[in-house]
């Protein structure tokens, strides 16, 4: 799957390059206005990450060149500010998501996993991961055909997991995800651990191998294909 | 405090008076030195007369004793009488009272008097001339009276152009006094000063604009420093998360090299959360934000206990809630979910394990009490990074983004120790 970067900060866009290539996704960066402009017009991606601040124009107007020429990449805007007449802006010109600097790659990555999903399976959105089968757009979750009941938390959990397969998710990654935007205010962590045992229980009484593997003793990843 | 109008006039008004007074006895004195020299002349010129025309009837020597005495019947002012032959009297001029001259005239006017001696057919005669002038004290007060009549015409005549200046020539500061009050330094409006003819006025008006010009200048710039600044930061502080989730998915990572990564994405996490206040507080101080919304405050409230559900269970904190329905508020619903938030999470925070909070919303007011120890300083507690609490995990912005919001929306926040509880109230 091939994944274009539009970001003008080349660290930035390294890491996110590394992050997702061990996920097998394929990805090719665009520091600039001009440069992206002129890859998004020869190739086609399942996804499109585009800063809005570019040194050379604004990002918004990729987004609109998409548009017109009804490409059906999935865009993820990344921007440095958190205002929300952007976003609005942005998801109203067809972007599917929005994500604030500073962001975890692994948020970046279950993100770009579920527009992935999303756009692809358009109709039949049924998601097979191990002994899974996840449907994105119901948001329901059932091995070998019986449905396994999941509260919101943990099926958002659950893709978060398996967006991030075979990585490390730390306590804190988990808890900002799940929390949002006020995780480091809490001073205390465990109701992750809380969420995790009950969607582990979940899984495994409905038949499910042992995926969730705990490392580095409070750390967590999904082990699976 | 005196309105400048009454701090000018008075002093006129003071010296006005005392010049009057002083005049007073100044206008006595010169008209008594001018009067007296035209009696002392006129008794002079009735002594002049009084020979001559004696001399001109040429009256035998016999008779004249009986024309003198009838002469002096007729003429009360002035007295004719026979001395020896040969001898003078002493000229002199002086003042005296009716009585001490046996006039026919009983009234206690004072009088002036010439004695000298005149010529008759050769022979020296004793002569007095009396001449009657007002009496000082008449005088004195004829002239203060005057004098009054006039400081009162003064006094009106000061207090009406006064007035009358005070609302022609004082109107261009007024003008500016009002502008200046209602000169606001967050709503980034210039002001602009009407043009005066006054040159007093147009220099402090001018003044006043080159002040104004470059406060708003400086304020702006200050607000575009601490907005850049932050935004600046964020880029970086991606970069460094990006850096620590890749370090953390290395195959050579040890236990304790986790927990280090652990402990730095916790920083991390709290700076990215003080860069992300600074820039609400900046754009809140801005009013970038829209606030003629209709929230559904209930609502508000509702979904951000059932999103902090599990973390009031995590710490076993009791919530005992009276929620009323249908309570609704103008204003900006993010900020409004931002404002809930803080509070709530407040509370978290600071209650210890099995503790109670109270949350209670009613028309005019939502409050958040949580149990606590001892009360603390309000003039503290809103402070931008004052801490309170030995957890150092906030970002010491919490509630000055409360107390912010609640000035953006002109809902007055308030902090309050009861019963040992620290209950925050918001008066919608």
């Amino acid at each position: 799957m091939k994944v274009l970067i539009i970001e003008d900060e080349e660290e930035l866009a390294k890491s996110i390059a590394e992050y997702l290539s061990a996920e097998n996704y394929l990805c090719e960066l665009a520091t600039g206005f001009t440069e992206a402009m002129n890859k998004i017009h020869l190739y086609q991606y399942d996804c499109i990450l585009l800063d809005i601040t570019l040194p050379d124009g604004n990002g918004l107007q990729v987004l609109e060149a998409l548009k017109k020429e009804n490409k059906t990449d999935g865009v993820i805007i990344i921007s440095a500010k958190n205002s929300l007449d952007d976003k609005i802006n942005g998801l109203q010109m067809g972007a599917d998501d929005y994500l604030t600097k500073p962001f975890h790659l692994s948020e970046l990555a279950a993100r770009i996993y579920s527009i992935i999903r999303r756009k692809q399976f358009n109709n039949a959105n049924i998601v097979k991961q191990d002994e899974l089968e996840i449907d994105m757009l119901a948001k329901t979750v059932s091995v070998q055909n019986q449905p396994v009941l999941l509260t919101k938390k943990e099926f958002d959990l659950l893709i978060f997991f398996i967006g991030n397969k075979n990585r490390v998710l730390s306590k804190s990654i988990l808890a900002e995800h799940l929390s949002g935007d006020f995780a480091d205010m809490l001073d205390n962590h465990d109701f992750v651990y809380a969420h995790i045992k009950n969607l582990k229980k979940k899984l495994n009484d409905a038949g499910c191998g042992q995926h969730l593997k705990t490392v580095y003793g409070t750390g967590y990843k999904w082990a699976g294909n | 405090m005196q309105a400048l109008l009454s701090k000018t006039t008075k002093p006129f008004l003071v010296y006005v008076l005392i010049i009057l007074l002083v005049s007073v006895p100044v206008y006595y004195f010169v008209i008594k030195v001018i009067w007296m020299g035209e009696l002392d002349e006129q008794n002079q010129i009735m002594a002049k007369t009084t020979e001559a025309q004696f001399g001109q009837l040429a009256i035998p020597e016999n008779e004249l004793k009986e024309k003198i005495r009838f002469w002096n019947q007729i003429q009360p002012g002035t007295y004719v009488e026979a001395i020896a032959p040969g001898s003078t009297v002493k000229d002199s001029i002086f003042t005296a009272s009716s009585q001490s001259l046996n006039l026919a005239d009983k009234t206690n006017d004072d009088f002036r008097v010439l004695v000298t001696t005149i010529y008759i057919n050769g022979k020296p005669y004793y002569f007095r001339s009396v001449t009657n002038y007002e009496d000082t004290k008449e005088t004195v007060a004829a002239i203060a009276i005057v004098s009054l009549f006039f400081f009162g015409c003064i006094i009106a005549g000061l207090l009406v152009i006064n007035n009358r200046l005070s609302k022609t020539v004082w109107l261009p500061f007024r003008d500016t006094l009002s502008k200046l009050k209602g000169f606001n330094l967050n709503n980034q409006v210039q002001i602009d000063f009407e043009n005066t003819n006054t040159i007093e006025f147009n220099e402090l008006n001018q003044s006043l604009n080159r002040l104004v010009q470059h406060t708003v200048s400086v304020y702006k710039t200050q607000k575009e420093f601490t907005e850049n600044a932050s935004h600046e930061l964020q880029t970086p502080l991606a970069i460094l998360k990006s850096k620590l989730e890749i370090l953390l998915q290395s195959d050579e990572l040890t236990e304790k090299q986790y927990q280090i990564v652990e402990e730095m994405n916790k920083a991390l996490a709290r700076s990215a959360r003080i860069n992300k206040n600074l820039l609400l507080l900046t754009r809140i101080d801005n009013s970038q934000f829209d606030s003629s919304a209709l929230i559904a405050f209930d609502t508000v409230l509702m979904q951000s206990l059932d999103m902090l559900q599990e973390h009031f269970e995590q710490k076993n904190i009791r919530v005992i809630t009276s929620i009323a329905a249908g309570v609704q508020a103008k204003g900006n619903s993010d900020l409004t979910e931002v404002l809930v938030n803080n509070l709530l999470l407040n509370a978290i925070r600071h209650t210890a394990p099995g503790g109670s909070v109270h949350i209670s919303l009613s028309k005019p007011v939502f409050e958040v009490a949580n149990e606590g120890q001892q009360a603390l300083d309000p003039a503290l507690l809103f402070k931008r990074f004052s801490r309170f609490s030995a957890d150092n995990n906030g970002s010491g912005l919490g509630l000055s983004i409360v107390q912010e919001i609640g000035r953006f929306h002109d809902w007055k926040v308030q902090y309050r120790f009861e019963n040992s509880f620290h209950i925050f109230s918001v008066y919608l």
